[in-house]
């Protein structure tokens, strides 16, 4: 016999109210845990969309709100509003290493909405160095031909001489990049004065990625850029901070939510362990009688709480991150992040998992502090009444 | 004569204050020899109960002093106090007051640990066996007997092997056959040197101690020795 046989055996008497004060704790923990998860995974994920940009600067049309700034990481349709002549301006810049424009759009593909995104062959393959899966690379920057992303290819079964049809017209699939783990590989790629034929949009880009030569001068390329063309500029370090302070709010305002959920099932750890105080009253002047002291009274309700906090964490852990690797994909699906479906799941790491079970059973124990204060002063008098 | 190992000297308890004061206990001196076998007789409400918990420590007195097993119960803490009851005293009780969810090895296992015993459960087994419920082991109190539930109590209550054991009607709820059985059972222990204080209404039971103490508003009014003892 020790207190923890005899906790254990406390814990299990009332299995109904156990069962549900563990359920009340675990769900709220798989949904902080689920939503802390789900919230790095898309952090993660954004961060290496922003690598896979290759640029130092965007150049996007004045007055561009978050939401558009974001869809360059995600590979959303955009308007198409920089001219032409713009980009040759900043293409005179001293300090821009290139400037390559991209038309932004989007085709349905067999009742299916597929990213078209219009560039300049030979300059996309150096920035992004792409790798061909199977078949070629465009031979000429003005061909008339569709090479698509690994994960398209895959999902439509596409090979090099199907065809591919961009807006009713038929293109043929001339290669499969590489899968690089980026939106690129949920996207298509023409050249450019095919995508500005195709969509009407002649000498119109959606926005220009901008390698400098020196990153030390970054600052002043950009102020340069802006002062030659009518346009705004964000650096690559802009653009991620301003979408992950979006993700980053809506991460923490969902969490919040999480958390007050948590801290109600916390509550009821208080009213279960205060019951529970109350119902063995005439225990509690049984254990007194024979010798218990108020500190091991203390802790044993103590334990009680921290076990419901231990068992409640790790249940919702467990839960919170299936769920995440289950639904994380659907609840990201918006806006913002459709084209992250294809990111990696979010994962659960030891950190977060260390940070749950801490959190759980600070709580818990915070919790029973009342009822185990109630139980170690109840003066053994008054508990033997009930005797 | 024998040394006295529950002495008090002029002990009074009192409840509430002003017109709702009431004196459960008043200014009572008694002496109980080691060895002894002392029963408590008196009416339902006079005190009787109060002075075996102010014995037991269980609560402290509004005026007096308290001594058991040589220490003055005053001097004790908390702390001190739950180890006197877990070491030196036993406690039984009328509705045998074993924890209902924990078996009868455990019952006693309990009051071994509370009582800084490692090996719990070997002596428990021990105990239990020495008072013919070694195949009851198991069983829930919920399954067991009064007569049974009693034994277990009282076993538990003699786990860490205490000098005195406080009884508070603990043939209250038997039967007359197992009734006879406890009170055997009460002499063999009185016999090998246990001190027993009891509270009973039972007049057949109070004859059985040396000694029997009649309360009555809180206070002793009459102590009489048994002439068979």
């Amino acid at each position: 016999m020790n207190l923890w046989t005899l906790v254990w055996r406390n814990l299990l008497r009332r299995r109904g109210r156990f069962v549900f004060t563990l359920a009340g704790i675990s769900m709220g923990m798989a949904a902080f845990v689920a939503l802390m998860t789900i919230g790095q995974g898309l952090t993660k994920e954004i961060k290496k969309q922003a690598q896979g940009l290759g640029a130092n600067l965007v150049v996007t049309p004045k007055g561009w709100c978050a939401y558009e700034q974001i869809s360059v990481l995600t590979g959303e349709q955009l308007p198409e509003a920089i001219p032409m002549p713009e980009l040759e301006k900043i293409r005179g810049v001293a300090g821009v290493k290139s400037a390559i424009p991209y038309l932004n759009e989007k085709t349905a593909f067999r009742n299916q909405p597929v990213p078209v995104i219009g560039v300049w062959p030979e300059e996309m393959r150096t920035l992004q160095k792409w790798a061909i899966e199977s078949g070629r690379y465009f031979n000429s920057p003005v061909e008339r031909a569709v090479v698509v992303g690994s994960a398209i290819a895959k999902q439509f079964k596409l090979q090099p001489g199907d065809t591919f049809t961009v807006r009713g017209e038929p293109l043929p699939v001339i290669g499969v990049l590489r899968e690089a783990g980026t939106k690129n590989d949920i996207a298509t790629f023409i050249p450019l004065p095919l995508a500005q034929q195709i969509y009407g949009v002649q000498d119109k880009v959606s926005f220009i990625a901008v390698q400098v030569t020196d990153l030390e001068r970054m600052e002043a390329v950009s102020l340069k850029i802006q002062e030659v063309a009518n346009v705004a500029v964000v650096s690559d370090k802009q653009l991620l901070a301003s979408v992950l302070s979006i993700v980053g709010t809506v991460g923490t305002a969902m969490q919040a939510v999480a958390a007050v959920g948590v801290l109600a099932a916390a509550f009821g750890i208080v009213n279960t362990l205060l019951t529970a105080v109350y119902e063995r009253r005439r225990e509690i002047g049984i254990l007194q009688a024979i010798g218990s002291t108020r500190r091991t009274l203390f802790l044993a309700f103590m334990f009680e709480s921290g076990l419901y906090g231990l068992l409640g964490g790790i249940l919702g852990t467990a839960i919170g991150g299936l769920s995440a690797y289950l639904f994380g994909p659907y609840l990201t699906d918006n806006a913002f992040t459709a084209s992250l479906r294809q990111a990696p799941m979010p994962t659960l790491d030891n950190g977060t998992v260390l940070l749950a079970l801490g959190f759980s059973v600070c709580l818990a124990l915070l919790a029973g502090l009342y009822p185990a204060y109630r139980a170690a002063r109840l003066s053994p008098v008054e508990a033997m009444r009930y005797v | 004569m024998s040394e006295a190992v529950i002495e008090l000297e002029k002990v009074s308890k009192t409840y509430g204050s002003g017109s709702a004061e009431t004196k459960a206990v008043s200014e009572v001196s008694m002496t109980v020899e080691h060895g002894g076998w002392v029963a408590i007789m008196g009416p339902s409400g006079h005190g009787k109960s109060t002075l075996l918990q102010l014995i037991g420590g269980l609560d402290r007195p509004s005026d007096g002093r308290i001594v058991v097993d040589g220490t003055e119960l005053a001097t004790l803490g908390a702390t001190e106090l739950a180890a006197l009851r877990a070491r030196r005293i036993g406690f039984v009780f009328q509705f045998f007051n074993l924890l209902p969810h924990l078996t009868a090895l455990e019952n006693i296992e309990i009051a071994l640990w509370l009582g800084g015993t490692k090996n719990t459960n070997g002596r428990a087994m021990d105990l239990l066996e020495r008072f013919g419920l070694g195949d009851k082991a198991r069983h829930l109190p919920g399954m067991l007997s009064g007569g049974q539930q009693q034994r277990v109590a009282i076993a538990r209550a003699l786990a860490n092997d205490p000098g005195i054991l406080l009884m508070d009607e603990p043939t209250g709820n038997l039967d007359s056959a197992s009734e006879g059985d406890l009170l055997t059972l009460l002499s063999d222990l009185n016999a090998a040197g246990k001190t027993l204080l009891m509270v009973t209404h039972n007049p057949v039971v109070a004859q059985c101690a040396h000694r029997v103490l009649h309360v009555k508003d809180g206070r002793i009014v009459s102590d009489a020795r048994n002439r068979e003892h």
